[in-house]
């Protein structure tokens, strides 16, 4: 398998959530005419941790797309056999002809990332923008990224460049195709 | 309009206008990316500009009023009804000789603005139209250094050497409001070995990547810079060539003098920073190749003059004046003027300070370029605002003293008139502040029309200007405020209006650059060379009359401001028993300025990508104390409102403080109506505390003490 994945820089995210909102715009899956605030499906999703007490407080940011994993719980959980983990990029993706909209893979992904389109009843999620990779791009979250919290490649290899950067790979986050790097402490000339 | 693919123009969702890329596919603007050409990022508010673009609440027709102002009742009619009636209404104080009784709040694209020619024909004045100015700052930075008066020139963060400090002083710089590559840079320093340090009561997302958070008091902020100068002159510690070349003879004196008491353990007591760290920073920052301070908004500290004024004695001694990592001072980009040049508006300290009413006398000194919009409540009562025009800014929400701005222009004089006699507002969508005009006209976005822009913040990437163009149709008859006023100029007055319309304007201008708006379309819409050139001053000295750098100002002597003062802004020091806490008003990324553009859009406001209430924030040791929980609705009094209103507890923020977001509180849109609560609901009025107002600055407060009960 040659996996394709992302990796989340935790000591540069700051949850702005520019990402969100072009994922969107780039899939389409905003009817700007008529939306109304939290009824916009969205692929990725920023989470945080507060951590201490005033004032030696830290907070942390990170994003949580599909993670793309190798034994994808989706795939299984899909009787109708719509969801694939595409043998050249280890992309998880969801065949829209063949959802036949029960939401089994809503309940059965440990991440919570996929919608459903109620409308067409279709489940549908982050395909790690396969139409761009594909094509010599990056996916749109981490071009976009305000900070450069996300980078992309082979997944191999985004765990080699961590290595090489010094930095430690959380493996609780995910353990699965996306890369999250633990954040080197802040606030640390706080209270020297 | 266009061919389908990715074209440069420039966001306007909120006043940064960064350099984007906006794909179009069919005759729709389907995505926006930043422009690599200029620092190559945009912020969640331009991606979500597409969602604006589409709105079911867009304006396609011009509106007339027909109920009272503030009912919000209109009828539609053409454009040559509404083109009469602004004339008419134009002309009959023009020809009372009154036209400076007209104020225009509009956001002055810099000189560039065909509104602000059309206004100088008339004679009225500008406000900038932003809820909160940096006054305080542009004000010290001309008064010490000459420099260009304009917005907000950060550091150019990019050029933080190594070991430099990147000091963040009330200032949200990750929420957009100088450029979106700002975090990036930032980011990009930190990792060549740059240290970040934010002062601020709020743990804001800057905070969260500090290598130190400096919590402190509210307005503390020019008493923690006195306590610094204080250590780093008696320690020797200053930039003693930059000193004695450049800074005018006898003022460092002057400031060593005021300084002697100025203890770092005096200022503690000021600003309750403990003297220890102000010396650590002192001795950091006199230490480091380069410091560069940004401070001005998103919270606002008070006394903004003090402060303006105490850092740029502290940039000064340090020797941060246009180098790399501190703090630029541009150059004006060669434009050409467009001949006639109207003659504009009596200085405005000339006119007696005519906003200020019955506080005329004690604003004798005052000192800014443009008229603040909380001058505008006062101004109507006491007779001299007569007719008000509103573009791009939203005073009836977004202002201090909103409350009694919607007041004052419901007034009416013995005939029942409206003493206020005209008030327009032309904006995309309905507003707080349309519900109260006699005439609403539909603008276009940014992706609907052209605009040449010269901001001086773009210093950051080298002087230099770039084109806004259309790139799709606007809906119904939408007109941009542009065109309104190029066509009102041409009724009124001709001989300033000579050219047929905005791209003309433009092409006049580009003239200086050897460019017209087509030539420039075709270099990609950017003319930069990418040049800031640094310590310009070793060639022509600075722009102050003697050229050299005047720490002391003698003009201000007979108000003691000499020098800047080190007190707490005097609404934050009274009262302390009765209302305990400071109520800081905070912004962050999504809604930035409270126009409907961003308060009334769906992904700015969506819980998965925006901001959708704004619950106060409280420190849970004092919630502890009062007995609140987490999620419990609280009461929260000032000494002239009151909001009931849901807190959520964090430790990101001072014990001592209750935050509010700011931007919410609309009655009107489909998004924005009914969401969250306005902090400005809490805020003295500019109606009946100018007593508290910064009388040279002319800086608004945004903060005040409250009382939380359950
Ligand atoms: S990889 Fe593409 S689809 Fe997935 S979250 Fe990022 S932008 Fe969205
Ligand atoms: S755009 Fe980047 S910094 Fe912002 S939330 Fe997404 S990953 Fe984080
Ligand atoms: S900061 Fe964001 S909203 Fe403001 S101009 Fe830049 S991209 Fe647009």
């Amino acid at each position: 398998m040659h996996q394709l994945g992302l990796m989340i820089d935790m000591n540069k995210c700051i949850g702005c959530k520019t990402c969100v909102v072009a994922c969107r715009n780039h899939h389409g899956i905003v009817d700007h005419e008529n939306c109304m605030p939290g009824e916009i499906p969205f692929y990725i999703r920023v989470e945080s941790l507060t951590e201490g007490t005033y004032p030696l407080v830290s907070e942390h940011c990170w994003v949580v797309p599909c993670q793309h994993c190798k034994n994808a719980q989706c795939v299984k959980a899909c009787a109708s056999e719509a969801i694939v983990k595409d043998p050249q990029t280890g992309i998880v993706r969801i065949d829209a002809d063949k959802c036949a909209g029960s939401k089994a893979c809503i309940e059965a992904c440990p991440y919570n990332v996929i919608q459903f389109d109620a409308v067409r009843n279709k489940a549908h999620k982050c395909d790690l923008c396969h139409d761009r990779v594909v094509a010599g791009e990056i996916p749109v979250c981490a071009e976009v990224c305000m900070t450069d919290a996300i980078s992309f490649g082979e997944v191999e290899m985004l765990r080699q460049t961590a290595l090489d950067q010094g930095r430690e790979i959380d493996r609780k986050k995910s353990a699965m195709s996306i890369v999250y790097l633990k954040p080197t402490p802040k606030n640390t000339l706080a209270g020297v | 309009m266009v061919q389908d693919g990715w074209h440069p123009t420039v966001c306007y969702q909120c006043k940064a206008e960064c350099a984007i890329l906006a794909k179009v596919q069919d005759g729709r603007v389907t995505e926006v990316k930043g422009n690599p050409k200029y620092g190559g990022k945009a912020c969640v508010k331009g991606m979500a500009g597409v969602t604006l673009q589409y709105a079911k609440d867009r304006l396609t027709k011009p509106l007339k009023r027909v109920g009272e102002r503030g009912e919000g009742r209109f009828e539609e009619i053409s454009w040559n009804e509404a083109f009469d009636i602004i004339e008419e209404k134009l002309r009959s104080l023009y020809d009372r000789g009154e036209g400076h009784k007209l104020t225009y709040s509009f956001f002055p694209h810099s000189l560039t603005d065909p509104k602000w020619h059309f206004l100088n024909a008339y004679g009225g004045y500008i406000n900038t139209g932003l809820p909160h100015c940096d006054s305080g700052k542009i004000v010290s930075e001309i008064k010490c250094w000459g420099g260009i008066p304009n917005h907000h020139i950060p550091p150019a963060w990019f050029t933080m050497p190594k070991d430099g400090i990147i000091l963040l002083v009330g200032r949200h710089a990750f929420g957009c409001l100088d450029d979106a590559c700002v975090p990036r840079d930032i980011m990009e320093a930190m990792d060549r070995g740059a240290k970040l340090i934010v002062v601020d009561p709020i743990f804001s997302p800057d905070a969260a990547k500090a290598d130190w958070w400096i919590p402190i008091r509210p307005s503390g902020d020019t008493a923690l810079f006195l306590g610094m100068i204080h250590h780093i002159i008696e320690n020797d510690l200053y930039d003693k060539k930059f000193v004695e070349e450049w800074v005018r003879e006898g003022d460092f004196d002057k400031v060593k003098a005021h300084v002697k008491d100025m203890t770092p353990e005096a200022m503690s007591a000021i600003c309750d920073v403990p003297a220890d760290d102000i010396r650590r920073l002192a001795v950091m920052c006199a230490e480091a190749p380069a410091v560069g301070v940004d401070g001005f908004k998103s919270i606002m500290l008070g006394q903004a003059l003090d402060f303006g004024h105490a850092w740029s004695i502290f940039l000064a001694i340090t020797g941060n004046l246009d180098n790399p990592g501190g703090q630029p001072i541009p150059e004006l980009t060669p434009l050409s003027p467009v001949e006639p040049q109207p003659p504009g508006p009596p200085p405005l300290n000339e006119m007696g300070f005519h906003r200020t009413g019955p506080n005329r006398d004690a604003f004798r000194n005052y000192s800014f370029i443009m008229e603040p919009t909380w001058y505008e409540a006062q101004a109507i009562k006491d007779g001299s605002l007569k007719i008000l025009l509103v573009t791009e800014a939203n005073p009836a929400l977004t202002e201090m003293g909103s409350k009694e701005w919607q007041k004052a222009v419901c007034m009416k004089d013995a005939n029942g008139e409206y003493m206020l006699e005209f008030l327009l507002n032309t904006d995309i969508m309905l507003s707080e502040t349309a519900k109260y005009a006699d005439l609403v006209l539909p603008d276009q976005t940014h992706f609907e029309r052209y605009e040449l822009l010269y901001m001086p913040w773009w210093y950051n990437f080298g002087h230099g200007v770039l084109l806004r163009q259309p790139l799709v149709k606007a809906p119904g008859e939408a007109m941009h405020s542009n065109l309104v006023f190029i066509e009102i100029g041409k009724r009124m007055f001709p001989e300033y209006f000579q050219f047929k319309d905005d791209v003309e304007y433009y092409d006049i201008q580009l003239k200086g650059l050897g460019l017209s708006v087509e030539k420039l379309k075709a270099m990609g819409g950017k003319w930069s060379p990418g040049t800031m050139g640094f310590r310009k001053y070793r060639d022509g000295g600075f722009g102050t009359p003697s050229g050299t750098v005047h720490l002391y100002w003698e003009d201000l002597e007979e108000v003691g401001q000499q020098l800047p003062r080190a007190i707490l802004a005097p609404e934050y020091d009274a009262d302390v028993e009765e209302y305990p806490f400071i109520m800081i008003s905070y912004r962050r990324i999504h809604i930035n300025g409270t126009g409907p553009w961003s308060s009334n859009n769906a992904q700015l406001r969506d819980p998965a990508s925006g901001q959708s209430t704004n619950p106060a924030i409280l420190n849970p040791a004092a919630a502890a104390k009062l007995g609140i929980g987490d999620g419990d609705t609280v009461t929260i009094k000032s000494r002239t409102g009151e909001l009931r209103m849901p807190v959520r507890l964090t430790e990101h923020i001072r014990p001592d403080c209750v935050g509010i977001m700011h931007g919410f509180g609309a009655t009107v849109g489909r998004v924005a109506a009914g969401a969250g609560h306005c902090d400005n609901e809490l805020i003295p009025d500019a109606g009946s505390h100018l007593e508290w107002q910064d009388l040279i600055g002319g800086e608004a407060h945004v903060s005040t003490r409250v009382r939380i009960t359950r």
